[in-house]
């Protein structure tokens, strides 16, 4: 077969003023503006696409519809792009798949020759015993069998997501489509029309009686509709939301109601060698000449069972290829117009036979044709036709699958011989070729009965039930058009390489129901999702098993209703980032920045290469002088109301009733089951007004738990999370009150006027402030809150301040040292989700006498039970200059009997020190445990007490 | 001891729209961007899209269960429904987010007159129950105007923003590029647009994700003179 350019009036959607170059392999070859990649490659000559899934079979174009692997090709970088849906453009590059040597010659083919040792299963038997000889077979066998071939250095593109919205969505821009459309549209009812062709029309525009372009096009833009072209409806999903692949982008579209008028499938002919190239729906013959001016072979037979069999004759022979026959299936057939100018046009007609065996290697020569007798049945007759092209229109299918996601069944529609729609799902509606109405004129009457429904249906108005035509499947549909051979070779499914021995040798293998044949076979498990293969496959199950077609039914179509790409799903993801206010003055200070929930925090400064280095210095900076961190990532929430400080007390395990106002204190939060789920302070600002602090992570959670536990309790309080408003900065060290007194406004900063644990408010540096005195890193420090967008502005004010002292910033680094020398745990890293007070060491946060707070019970009853695990500080030699990482293992008696939660070197104790949990038994000061390190070493450590510095606080409290 | 003049207020995205060549002025103790390079240019393009970023004006709120009638006993004028915005004689707004709060937009193109007078008359005592909200600082502002801006939003946010769907004054609470956001649909200097307000600390990452989804209209940041907010 050689391709043949077309002159106008064919070729509808191809402008000839603009050629295209583009490369297939090796061969540079030219198309034209329009044209997609399929029927530039056809109208090329090029007759082989790819090779098929096991045996490598050549494949040519089979149908137009992304519904069979043959035109899966690799366009530039994407592999299995459907060459039907590539627009052609100008240096396009595109290649076959699934070969080795070319795409002619392919060296795989020898897989043919054994096709009979390769039923369906074979490799469950024969490559996975023994034990483990998959892993040895199955990249073999992937060298084999598969598709296309992720170009890993390909280009990244953009690919991104938008919502739509729309009172009615119409899918599908066929004539039923259309007609749904415009009558959905009539009242100014907002209407998406989505069609994946580059064009709507459907086969409006290629099949014989359908009308031009033009008109099409003026009734799309009509009034409020939207049309979507190009874009491939891939699921309906509860409550009609549409998610929608249109180049780049998935759209997800909200619809009111939804009209499926998705068409049908047209159906292979199932017969010997019915996958060389060169045999094609008739569809494809019609979409070929009329859409894109190709004539797709110059001699041609069309085995038909329907009139429109006779109307792709007629257009073959005016776009001047010989049709050498008209094969009918059936045995009286019908004597519609086609038919009837068919004869009169000389074309030669033998009703009651069909095409038995088709000849050829790379592409078609000659096919068998045999009389038919009954159902799959021939005769002796025979007749071999020299041909390069047959055209097959013999059943279709209607297009369910959407419908399918949302439930709806597909029964078998005997009187159509097909299958059609189940009960349709709450708000959808089901019209043209989709429901049954195959006809032009039929597709179009339902359409607009179909969308009429649904314009009531979003008005408001009670829907009648809409006056629709009659369903007329049986003048399209063979009852049986699939024709074993004594030698095989009949496919059932082109993408899997199944025919129809394949199938029965399943059933005979006790695989009676259709999904269990679905899932031993593979049939319909490949790109076509069974678009091809299930209707013959329910055919032969039922003649093999000897139930009805009504009792085999259909298997499950499930999302994506076509192949999509991953970059649709993945595409234009969000990730926040949240900053704080002196994010710009930690970059310009050489901060290292790590993410800490969504923030991103300094983890120490400068030090490029010496992170250790820098963190010492930081540390010490703290520990000998003053030093300022950005706490502002710290959650805040402000609880305010006459139940405040009640409902402190049955959030948090501490006791809060009788917190005098200008004093903080610590919280800590358990879940019911007693579990530790966070901490901070809660600081009284009034008698019904808490400041609480919340950790950087949990403070979400924590809102979100007491708002939930406030819906449930209805106390008289307000809570509203501010982290974000509030900047905050904690200046600590020894000299942090002398650096603080230049800024602060009149406030007492005496230890007599503030000591440890208050809060005060005031203005530093003119800014408003709270300022609460806490000891996180275990010297005298203060916790200057102000508002966000001042933050700036204070930390500059603070670091003049402290320039006479030599202050320095500190990161989260140095802070993890300095808080872990003081023996403080850090919520989420010293515990888990099974860490309870009572282990963390905490008991002394817990209110005992309260009646209630979140976890009470449970941890009373994990206290009467006894503890199995203790979190302690511990040691290791003085000397020992390896540090134990989190989750390293502590080892008691060959066994694991804890970890590391925490440890690192502290230059102030000149020891590495850490904590870990360690056997309850185990936890008391001086007893001896292994850590197993890196590498499996193992060091002793011992137990000591916490604090490991400052234990009688007298550097906090100062 | 040293004694600092705070800066006046800034937006969080200051040094990048500064990057971008904003060219500054003041609105009460705010500095804005009036404009970036070609005023004319800007004000053309911002009938089809302009995002302009309003974080440094002055705004506020008041949350509990007395606060919407505090408000109101005030001379705020408040309708009974919530999820919507009303008007107020200075060119305010109060988005009313539910019938416990309020979250009040002072004018762009005006001093804050009534906001600063509700703040000065708040004390714990009178207002028990109804409780002041640090929005300005809680909060970036932005305001997305021009036709495209629907379109633009369709790729971020799950809210149909346009007019059928989205009324003036209308407010939703929703998530914008993952992020919480209130969008309030509302006027300035003629241009029909969108507020949005976010975690201020989301700002620059928020501003990003509009310029990316901007592109594809042509749209770009827009000074407060191209909607007609400095006159």
């Amino acid at each position: 077969m050689s391709g043949t350019r077309l002159a106008a009036p064919f070729g509808s959607l191809i402008d000839r003023t603009r050629p295209l170059h583009f490369r297939f392999g090796a061969r540079t070859l030219s198309g034209f503006a329009g044209d997609s990649a399929a029927s530039a490659l056809v109208g090329a000559g090029i007759s082989v696409l790819s090779r098929s899934f096991k045996y490598h079979r050549p494949r040519g174009l089979f149908s137009m519809t992304a519904a069979d692997a043959n035109s899966l090709i690799a366009a530039g970088a994407e592999p299995n792009a459907f060459a039907e849906h590539v627009p052609l453009t100008e240096g396009a590059s595109f290649r076959g798949q699934n070969y080795a040597g070319s795409l002619e010659r392919d060296r795989f083919a020898l897989m043919g020759l054994f096709g009979r040792f390769l039923p369906p299963g074979f490799y469950y038997r024969a490559f996975y015993r023994p034990a483990g000889a998959w892993k040895f077979w199955e990249p073999k066998i992937r060298a084999f069998a598969g598709l296309g071939t992720v170009d890993t250095n390909g280009p990244h593109g953009y690919f991104d997501k938008a919502y739509g919205w729309c009172e009615v969505a119409v899918v599908g821009a066929g004539p039923a489509g259309l007609a749904a459309a415009l009558a959905a549209a009539e009242d100014g009812a907002e209407v998406i029309l989505i069609d994946r062709n580059p064009v709507i029309g459907g086969s409006m525009r290629q099949r014989r009686g359908g009308v031009g372009a033009e008109p099409l096009e003026r009734n799309g833009k009509a009034g409020t509709i939207h049309v979507m072209t190009g874009a491939h409806c891939l699921g309906l999903y509860d409550d009609n939301w549409l998610a929608v692949g249109q180049g780049k982008r998935l759209h997800k579209i909200r619809a009111g109601r939804v009209v499926v008028a998705t068409g049908a499938e047209e159906q292979p002919l199932v017969f010997r060698n019915n996958d060389r190239p060169g045999i094609m729906t008739a569809d494809t013959v019609s979409r070929l000449i009329r859409l894109y001016g190709v004539l797709p072979g110059r001699r041609a037979v069309v085995v038909t069972a329907n009139d429109q069999g006779y109307g792709v004759a007629l257009d073959l022979v005016e776009a001047g290829a010989v049709v050498a026959a008209i094969a009918d299936l059936r045995l009286a057939p019908d004597d519609g117009p086609f038919r009837r100018e068919a004869r009169a046009a000389g074309i030669e007609l033998l009703d009651g036979w069909t095409a038995y065996e088709g000849h050829g290697r790379a592409r078609l020569g000659v096919v068998t044709l045999a009389g038919v007798t009954g159902r799959g049945r021939v005769d002796d007759s025979r007749r071999r036709v020299d041909c390069d092209l047959l055209a097959v229109s013999v059943a279709q299918v209607p297009r369910l699958h959407l419908l399918c996601h949302r439930g709806m069944r597909p029964v078998h529609d005997g009187s159509g011989h097909s299958f059609a729609s189940g009960e349709l799902p709450e708000g959808v509606g089901l019209a043209g070729a989709a429901a049954g109405r195959y006809s032009l004129d039929a597709a179009t009457r339902d359409g607009l009965a179909v969308g009429a429904a649904a314009r009531q249906a979003v008005a408001g108005g009670a829907a009648p039930e809409p006056e629709r035509p009659a369903p007329d499947g049986a003048l399209f549909n063979h009852p049986w058009p699939i024709f074993p051979h004594p030698r095989g070779k009949e496919f059932v499914d082109l993408d899997e390489d199944l025919t129809i021995a394949d199938i029965r040798n399943t059933i005979a293998e006790g695989w009676r129901h259709a999904e269990l044949v679905k899932r031993f076979s593979t049939v319909g498990m490949g790109p076509s999702q069974g678009r091809h293969s299930a209707l013959a496959t329910q055919r032969l199950i039922a003649e093999a098993t000897g139930q009805t077609l009504d009792a085999v039914g259909a298997t499950t179509w499930r999302p994506p209703a076509l192949p999509e790409k991953f970059g649709l799903l993945a595409g234009r993801g969000f990730e926040p980032v949240r900053r704080t206010a002196m994010h710009d003055r930690h970059v310009e200070a050489g901060a290292v920045l790590m993410p800490a929930g969504l923030w991103l925090r300094p983890a120490h400064y400068g030090g490029s290469g010496d992170a250790a280095g820098a963190i010492a210095r930081e540390a010490a900076n703290v520990r000998g002088n003053v030093g300022l961190i950005d706490v502002s990532t710290l959650g805040k929430l402000e609880i305010r109301g006459a139940d405040a400080a009640a409902f402190l007390e049955r959030v948090y395990t501490f006791a809060y009733a009788k917190q005098p106002v200008g004093k903080s204190r610590y919280v800590l939060m358990t879940d019911r089951l007693g579990i530790i789920v966070d901490d901070g302070v809660a600081c009284r600002m009034a008698d019904n007004h808490f400041y609480v602090t919340a950790t950087t992570g949990g403070v979400d959670g924590v809102y979100r738990e007491m708002l939930r536990l406030n819906a449930e309790w209805r106390m008289r309080v307000d809570i509203a999370n501010v982290t974000a408003a509030w900047a905050a900065i904690n200046l600590a060290g020894p000299n942090s009150r002398r650096v603080l007194e230049r800024v602060a406004d009149g406030l007492d900063l005496s230890p007599a006027g503030f000591p440890y644990l208050a809060v005060r408010e005031g203005h530093v540096a003119g800014i408003p402030c709270r300022l609460l005195r806490v000891g996180f890193v275990g010297e005298l420090g203060y916790e200057i809150h102000c508002p966000s967008g001042l933050g700036e502005t204070l930390w500059d004010a603070l670091v003049e301040a402290g320039r006479e002292e030599g202050i320095a910033p500190f990161g989260v680094e140095a802070q993890r040292l300095l808080r872990l020398e003081k023996g403080h745990i850090i919520v989420g890293q010293d515990t888990d989700g099974t860490t309870n007070p009572l282990e963390a060491d905490m008991a002394w946060a817990i209110a005992r006498k309260k009646d209630f707070f979140v976890g009470k019970h449970a941890i009373g009853l994990r206290s009467r039970a006894g503890l199995t695990r203790k979190l302690v500080g511990f040691r290791l030699p003085a000397g020992e200059s390896r540090v134990p990482k989190e989750c390293h293992l502590v080892i008691r008696d060959g066994q694991v009997a804890g970890r590391v939660t925490s440890a690192a070197r502290s230059a102030s104790l000149g020891h590495v020190i850490g904590l870990a949990y360690v056997p309850a038994e185990h936890a008391a000061p001086g007893v001896p445990f292994d850590i197993r390190v890196d590498q499996g070493a193992m060091l002793r450590a011992e137990v000591v007490p916490l604090p490991f510095y400052d234990p009688d606080n007298e550097r906090q409290d100062s | 001891m040293i004694k600092l003049v705070p800066l006046p207020r800034r937006s969080p995205l200051h040094r990048r729209l500064d990057g971008l060549g904003a060219e500054w002025s003041f609105q009460g103790d705010a500095e804005v961007a009036r404009h970036f390079g070609d005023p004319e240019g800007e004000r053309t393009a911002a009938g089809r899209l302009a995002l302009v970023d309003l974080s440094a004006l002055p705004r506020g709120g008041y949350k509990g269960p007395a606060a919407i009638g505090w408000l109101a006993g005030l001379g705020a004028l408040i309708g009974p429904e919530h999820n919507r915005a009303y008007p107020q004689a200075d060119g305010s707004l109060i988005a009313k987010l539910a019938p416990t709060e309020a979250f009040i937009l002072g004018p762009a193109d005006g001093p804050a007159d009534l906001l600063a007078a509700w703040e000065g008359a708040w004390n714990a005592e009178a207002a028990d129950g109804a409780w002041p909200m640090p929005r300005r600082d809680s909060h970036c502002w932005f305001f997305l105007a021009g036709e495209a801006a629907p379109a633009m939003f369709a790729k971020l946010c799950a809210v149909d923003l346009r007019e059928r769907a989205f009324p003036l004054h209308a407010v939703a609470q929703t998530s914008v590029a993952r992020t919480n956001a209130i969008l309030v649909s509302g006027e300035i200097g003629g241009h029909r647009g969108a507020h949005l307000l976010a975690d201020s600390a989301s700002a620059d990452y928020l501003f990003g994700v509009f310029l990316d989804a901007m592109d594809e209209f042509d749209g770009r940041p827009a000074g407060l003179a191209a909607i007609g907010a400095l006159g």
